[in-house]
């Protein structure tokens, strides 16, 4: 049974930038989003975080409005407006009422294609970015994604957070943020997409009148390379004070538009995607190891990440990992059952539809087909190829994309406690916690 | 507003409700529009039904609720329904615990035979409980024990409350985590998780007369159970501010602020989301303005949520970097003090009003959204039809009303303060 995709209204304005807008039933709200094609992987080597400064800061003042009078005007319709960095792009998103829709689409516009990046603004939201940051190191949870997005893609472009480091944000200065948004932010890379119940060609005729005006020349960016899988090693980050260990393992895998996508969606609902999969089962409900268990595949354009997520009490750290490196070999080795992958396509298929309820997912999922480069057949027909996934695709996608050999093992927790019980996995490294920010 | 295509948003008028014999509440609400179905069953019953020594119990019998019942063993519950097409998921709060299906329309029968199954004949054994009891004490710890809201929040509410049940943690304390036995379990069964104590209330694409009769055949037979014990409401009146440290090796200062707010089913509840609103939503909001802008937080937010009986209106900051305690705090009482002194102006409850209208919009987008707002306003306010109220509620909210809320609620001698002061820990 194929998924009713809403008729989109595609068209691609004089000046290169793309408007997609899709007319659907529903509450009467609408989700707009206009993303730039620049994102955290063009941060650069000692500035990362920029891309996502420029989203911060590009809030803070455009065209004719200076930052309180856009929060006044964005609120007082009740809408929500802002920017999100992600690795490939940037994308800043309006949510309002579809009455608001003509009085909010120029200030969209606004903030992508001419925000005036006040100074002051700037220092204060570095300041604010900077104290973020550094409650971080309270949130082990947070420390030990950060610390594995480094550790699993090594020095690939994807290989840190979107909202930077401490090192670098302290350097980054309001030229490089005018800098960035010259050199990459232009029509050409931007594309609109509006959904919600609207007259599409009403919302054309908008996008003509205020995206259509944007004059710049961006440049293209180049595309980023695939990851490769690192060598083993164990990372401990040193959190003396923690009751509970976090761990991670993780390491680079396949991209999101990869042949590969739908047996390593199936392979992860088996191995540990769902309630009843693999993981879940040995860790939690055979164990009590912990509370939550799950992995996934974290893919964007050009790569991916394979990740593995946990926690435990300081003690049974070392088990937790040595019982989650043990199901990965299992399912490496021997793959899974067809009952299991009969559960998890089951699983998949059902589910989809409520993946796709909304006007924001709609258009999150429109942005993100155009951002990582996949197509919308895939979505129509998603049940379909979920499904014919077969159990030798599983164990052949389990057996290229799953670190068994490589990856980084990760722990967050006090490494005096932690260390001796992970050092039998591989070197180990033990870093400070303030290293990981 | 409201508009008329609010009220076409979730049309009360489709809602097909029916009481069963043995009390069970059903209320359907078809829509069509995906294929897919969301079932809620909500039990009356939370930390609050609970009494000290057996805290958290109600969150604890929440995760023995997938590990087996009559036809379907352990393990199953979930096995079957993600076989299916389908997941599922449950949350404990002070007030209720709510277990929901997601899952493809075709699965209806298959989900109404699982609930009605645990509903019916739940199995609790010794193991089940040994193993639910070690994964709930690492939820504590991840949740509160290495969490510096975690932390704060339950010495909050231990100052907002002196006598009432929402004193204690909905996950409990873990002394009383490990003292939880299978008895108590068992009569905590009996008396919680009757049909009679229980709502169920599906949203989705289904035919509500079939449902219905399916949903009759499978829970029609579960007797009724003994009549609820009372929840003791006795809470002394707050005369004066009470205040609590928090010393953890933080990497900055943090400060929550308590006041006892109005019962859900007060009109003032809405009142006060129309100020939390003009205090916290959007970078417009008072605080933030005052508080974020000028660099003496580094946020600065609100949280209301309804109860039963007498909720918090808690604020949150956090402290920007080298910021003084002393002016944060200063600053904070100004603000709420001109509130309650001036009232705020009709331009910032209009604001608020329609960034609430947004914000009650969006839950009611999907399917799960209509299925939990039917059963949460049914176990909050006594009845489903009141989904969507708190739309025309805040339109008759005005300045003035703001006001006077702000100057009852917010008042000085009712204030309960947690600061977050960075250092070593116990």
């Amino acid at each position: 049974m194929t998924l009713a995709v809403p008729d989109l209204h595609e068209e691609r304005l004089g000046n290169g930038a793309t408007v997609v807008v899709a007319a659907r039933p529903g509450v009467p709200l609408v989700a707009a989003r206009l993303f730039v094609r620049a994102g955290s992987a063009l941060d650069g080597a000692g500035k990362y975080g920029l891309a996502h400064m420029v989203s911060v800061v590009a809030r803070r003042g455009a065209g004719r409005r200076a930052g309180p009078s856009i929060d006044a005007l964005v609120e007082s319709l009740g809408a929500d407006l802002g920017g999100d960095a992600e690795e490939d792009a940037t994308v800043y998103g309006l949510s309002a009422p579809v009455e608001a829709l003509p009085t909010l689409l120029g200030v969209l516009v606004d903030v992508v294609a001419a925000p005036t990046f006040p100074a002051g603004e700037f220092e204060r939201l570095r300041r604010r970015e900077l104290a973020g940051l550094a409650r971080d190191s309270d949130e082990p949870g947070v420390l030990a994604d950060r610390a594995m997005l480094a550790s699993g893609y090594g020095e690939h472009p994807y290989g840190h957070a979107v909202e930077g480091r401490l090192r670098d944000l302290r350097r980054v200065r309001l030229a490089d943020v005018r800098a960035f948004h010259r050199r990459w932010y232009g029509p050409a890379n931007a594309t609109l997409v509006v959904v919600g119940p609207l007259s599409p060609a009403d919302v054309l005729g908008r996008a003509r009148r205020t995206l259509g005006r944007w004059r710049a020349t961006a440049e293209t960016p180049a595309e980023v390379a695939a990851a490769a899988l690192a060598a083993r090693r164990v990372v401990v980050v040193d959190k003396p004070d923690a009751t509970q260990t976090q761990i991670r393992i993780a390491g680079a895998a396949l991209w999101r538009a990869s042949p590969d996508y739908f047996p390593a969606v199936v392979a992860n609902a088996v191995l540990g995607g769902g309630f009843t999969s693999r993981m879940v089962e040995a860790i939690r409900v055979n164990r009590g190891l912990s509370y939550g268990v799950r992995t996934r595949f974290a893919m964007s354009r050009s790569a991916g990440l394979f990740t593995f997520s946990s926690f435990t009490k300081n003690e049974t750290a070392g088990e937790l990992v040595e019982v989650a490196l043990a199901e990965m070999s299992r399912f490496v080795e021997e793959g899974a059952t067809a009952e299991e992958v009969a559960r998890a396509t089951a699983y998949l298929a059902g589910l989809f539809p409520l993946s796709l309820e909304t006007h924001d997912q709609w258009a999150d999922r429109l942005c993100d087909a155009r951002i990582c480069g996949y197509g919308l057949d895939e979505v129509r027909d998603y049940r379909e190829r979920v499904r014919a996934v077969s159990v030798a695709e599983v164990r052949d996608v389990a057996r290229r994309q799953l670190p068994v050999q490589g990856g980084v093992i990760l722990a967050v927790g006090p490494a005096k406690d932690v260390a001796r019980q992970l050092d039998r996995f591989g070197p180990l490294h033990i870093v400070p916690a303030r290293s990981v920010l | 507003m409201p508009s008329a295509s609010d009220r076409q948003v979730i049309d009360l008028d489709r809602v097909v409700a029916r009481t069963l014999p043995n009390g069970l509440r059903v209320r359907l609400y078809p829509d069509h529009q995906v294929p897919a179905v969301s079932f809620y069953t909500f039990f009356r019953v939370g930390s609050r039904n609970e009494s000290p020594g057996l805290t958290g119990i109600s969150h604890l019998f929440e995760h023995m609720m997938f590990n087996g019942s009559e036809r379907y063993g352990p393990k199953e519950f979930d096995r079957v329904l993600e076989a299916c097409g389908g997941t599922s998921n449950a949350y404990t709060s002070n007030d209720v615990t709510a277990y929901y299906d997601d899952f493809a329309s075709e699965a209806l029968q298959k989900v109404i035979d699982l609930e009605s199954d645990r509903m019916r004949a739940l199995r609790l054994t010794e193991e089940a409980l040994e193993q639910e009891r070690a994964v709930v004490k690492e939820e504590r710890r991840l949740r509160t024990d290495n969490s510096t809201f975690g932390l704060m929040e339950e010495q909050l509410e231990t100052l907002v409350y002196q006598a009432h049940p929402y004193r204690w943690p909905i996950i409990g304390w873990m002394d009383d985590i490990e003292r939880i036995r299978r008895e108590d379990c068992v009569a905590f069964f009996r008396t919680f998780y009757a049909p009679s104590n229980a709502g169920v209330y599906v949203a989705g694409d289904v035919d509500p007369e079939d449902a219905l009769r399916r949903i009759e055949d499978a829970y029609g037979g579960i007797p009724a159970g003994p009549p609820v014990p009372a929840v003791p409401g006795g809470e002394p009146e707050q005369r004066g501010e009470r205040r609590a440290v928090v010393r953890y090796p933080a990497q900055a200062a943090a400060m929550v602020v308590g006041f006892r707010g109005p019962r859900a089913s007060h009109a003032d509840a809405a009142v006060l989301d129309v100020l939390q609103t003009c205090l916290s939503v959007g970078e417009a909001s008072r605080l933030r303005r005052r508080l974020v802008q000028e660099e003496l937080a580094v946020s600065a937010s609100v949280a209301w949520a309804w109860r039963v009986d007498p909720g918090v209106f808690m604020i949150l900051l956090e402290l920007a970097p080298g910021a003084s305690r002393r002016r944060a705090e200063e600053a904070l009482w100004n603000e709420l003090g001109r509130v309650a002194a001036r009232g705020v102006t009709a331009r910032e409850v209009d604001r608020a009003r329609r960034l609430l209208r947004s914000s009650v919009l969006h839950e009611l987008a999907t399917r799960n959204g209509i299925a939990h707002a039917l059963g949460q306003a049914e176990a909050l306010l006594g009845d489903w039809r009141e989904v969507g109220r708190a739309l025309e509620q805040y339109q008759s909210v005005d300045p003035e009303a703001v006001r006077r809320a702000a100057r009852e609620y917010l008042a000085p001698d009712r204030r309960n303060v947690v600061w977050l002061e960075p250092g070593e820990g116990a």
